[in-house]
């Protein structure tokens, strides 16, 4: 799993490519909640992201609930495959904005 | 004739079958004591269960053993015109040997059934194979915080036993036999000696040991208590428990005091 | 679905209790991805074949592979490494009764990672609303009924998204509804999740829904197994009993039966 953060408009992007699980997890939580501190939306970009476990989900979650208590977005953006399937699982996509790729994002 | 023998010796093999599986299953937990993660809010809880709730029921046996030995005291000891003495004879029959054995019944009969029922019921409700499954052992993660416990909690519930017995024997000997309180409190002083003490915490953790090692290692090889199962079983084995941890325990006694006095 | 790799192989296993032979020479496969479904009557086996898989006992003669290792054979830390990333929903629930649901269904996670408390709360919290249980979190197992317990204990078993599921008796003691909801969690978990189950159960309609292959079980042997086609053409007298659930007919001895009915007068 490798994952960058790097601008996109007034957002932040947070790759991530390969699979999210219990061990890696704590090192996106770092980054997400860094990127939330310095009050910036993220972009959550799901496009090369093959596996996601409840650990990821549960860190995406905390980012959500912490964005939502300071105005920020938090969209995940190209979620396909196993990753989208554990969103419909867990029904978080009714609770996630989530969009198709990174032009469908509004200003 | 012949089948009789077959008998005997079945149960001889099952004896000590089930012997070798109690000393393998407190090895296992002696080894246990030291892995990692330990426990630490699983050991209070345990010590309030063992120690701090058995409180009342050592703080009354306690006074009521006290006043019964002061009683007894006096009634043999007026005609030796020995009775200045009671003091000593109390707080030496408690130190030495009543306080431990009693306190160690006392939480045989309050702690030993439950802990023994407690860990049945998990045995029957397969909790030990789901730990197991999860990778957590059962020695360390059940049994060490109840073992550690209970040697923590002995020595001082016997202290506590032993005290409020020296109190209550003052009761008795001071305000209804009208001896005096200084010559009461004096020779104590005169006779409780160092390996008096020694004697009183070696008993109380080799006491704690058996009890709660019994009691564990009933409850959980209930699964293989022939022709009872559920809650039959588990009120089998309690019993079970109880009555050898007692046993033992008094046999224990015996050899300790063989050596320390 | 699924790619045939064999994930677990099951060769040659006889298993007993002191002498009492239970399993006779099991020969099976688990394929990665796969549901498989160990059907069979009340002493069948089927009990003895999971706790063996499962490694709560050790067979009498054979071994069983994870991965191409036997669990007979490996260290205590491979094993514990390999339990890790199978999960286990016993019968009843076997949640440990001194803690709460929550609690309960938190412990692998507590124990085993490093996880950071608010994560661990959110995952804890997703499996549970996935068993319709968030309500009753702080709850004590024995505040809970026969079917919130098993619920609890699936929860458990999966809250580290575990490669492999093992599932007794699902069906056992739910009403209807609840069994079909939980047949269709099985089958979501496997897609979401990627999950290999095992079910152990007696419920037919379960078992020909949610199974890819189905093995069937009598008197400790293996007689069949295949997919759920395989076992409804099968013409094996014990197989086409149990799914059509004949009750076994003893031929009645007309003489015996009366001297039975009359004895002692």
């Amino acid at each position: 799993m490798s994952f960058d953060c790097s601008d996109y408009k007034q957002y932040k992007r947070l790759h991530l490519s390969g699979e999210v699980d219990l061990h890696n997890s704590p090192d996106v939580r770092r980054c997400l909640l860094d990127i939330l501190n310095r009050k910036k939306s993220v972009i959550v970009d799901f496009s090369d992201l093959t596996y996601i476990d409840s650990s990821g989900m549960a860190t995406l979650v905390e980012g959500l609930n912490i964005a939502n208590k300071m105005n920020l977005t938090l969209t995940i953006v190209g979620a396909k495959d196993a990753p989208l399937q554990v969103l419909q699982l867990t029904r978080l996509n009714q609770v996630f904005h989530i969009v198709e790729s990174l032009e469908d994002i509004e200003e | 004739m012949l089948a009789q023998i077959e008998r005997l010796g079945a149960t001889t093999i099952t004896r000590f079958e089930d012997l070798g599986r109690m000393g393998i299953f407190l090895s296992r937990v002696f080894s246990s004591i030291f892995s990692r993660p330990f426990g630490f809010r699983d050991l209070l809880k345990q010590i309030a269960f063992i120690g701090a709730s058995s409180m009342p029921i050592i703080l009354l046996s306690g006074l009521f053993t006290g006043m019964v030995l002061a009683l007894q005291f006096y009634a043999v000891m007026v005609d030796f015109g020995a009775v200045e003495l009671m003091g000593a004879a109390v707080s030496k029959s408690l130190v030495q040997e009543l306080g431990p054995v009693m306190t160690a019944l006392m939480v045989i009969a309050r702690v030993g059934s439950a802990t023994c029922a407690e860990i049945a019921i998990m045995r029957n409700e397969q909790q030990f194979d789901a730990l197991t499954c999860m990778a957590i052992s059962p020695y360390r993660f059940i049994m060490v915080p109840r073992l550690l416990a209970a040697i923590i909690s002995l020595p001082i519930l016997t202290s506590i036993y032993n005290l409020i017995g020296i109190f209550g024997g003052y009761l008795v000997g001071v305000y209804l036999k009208g001896l005096s309180g200084m010559a009461y409190m004096q020779t104590i002083e005169n006779s409780i000696t160092w390996s008096d003490l020694k004697m009183t915490f070696i008993k109380s953790i080799i006491f704690a040991v058996i009890l709660i090692w019994i009691a564990m290692a009933k409850g959980f090889f209930v699964h293989l208590e022939k022709g009872v199962s559920g809650a039959e079983a588990v009120g089998k084995v309690t019993t079970k428990a109880v009555v050898a941890s007692a046993i033992t325990m008094l046999f224990a006694d015996y050899i300790v005091s063989s050596f320390l006095i | 679905m699924s790619d045939s790799q064999a994930l677990i192989k099951v060769n040659n296993l006889s298993s007993a209790y002191g002498e009492r032979k239970v399993l006779f020479d099991i020969d099976l496969e688990v394929k990665q991805g796969e549901i498989l479904v160990v059907m069979g009557g009340s002493g069948s086996g089927k009990s003895t074949l999971l706790r063996n898989m499962l490694g709560l006992m050790m067979p009498s003669q054979g071994e069983i592979l994870f991965n191409g290792k036997d669990i007979c054979k490996v260290n205590q830390a491979e094993l514990a490494k390999l339990r890790q990333s199978m999960g286990v929903a016993f019968q009843g629930g076997a949640l440990l009764s001194s803690l709460s649901v929550g609690d309960n269904i938190k412990l692998p996670l507590r124990q085993h990672t490093d996880l950071d408390e608010k994560t661990i709360s959110i995952m804890a919290r997703l499996k549970l609303e996935l068993m319709n249980l968030a309500e009753y979190e702080d709850l004590m197992p024995s505040e809970l009924s026969g079917g919130m317990l098993k619920r609890a204990g699936l929860a458990r078993a999966v809250i580290m998204d575990p490669k492999i599921l093992f599932f007794d008796e699902p069906s056992a003691g739910l009403d209807p509804v609840t069994s079909v909801e939980l047949d269709q969690l099985i089958l979501d978990l496997r897609e979401a999740m990627n999950m290999t189950i095992i079910v152990v159960t007696h419920e037919l309609e379960s078992a020909f829904k949610i199974a890819d292959r189905i093995a069937v079980l009598f008197d400790g042997k293996l007689v069949t197994i295949g997919s759920v086609e395989h076992i409804k053409a099968c013409s094996d007298e014990r197989v086409v009993n149990l799914i059509n659930r004949k009750p076994r007919i003893n031929p009645l001895d007309a003489d015996k039966y009366l001297s039975r009915l009359t004895k002692g007068s």
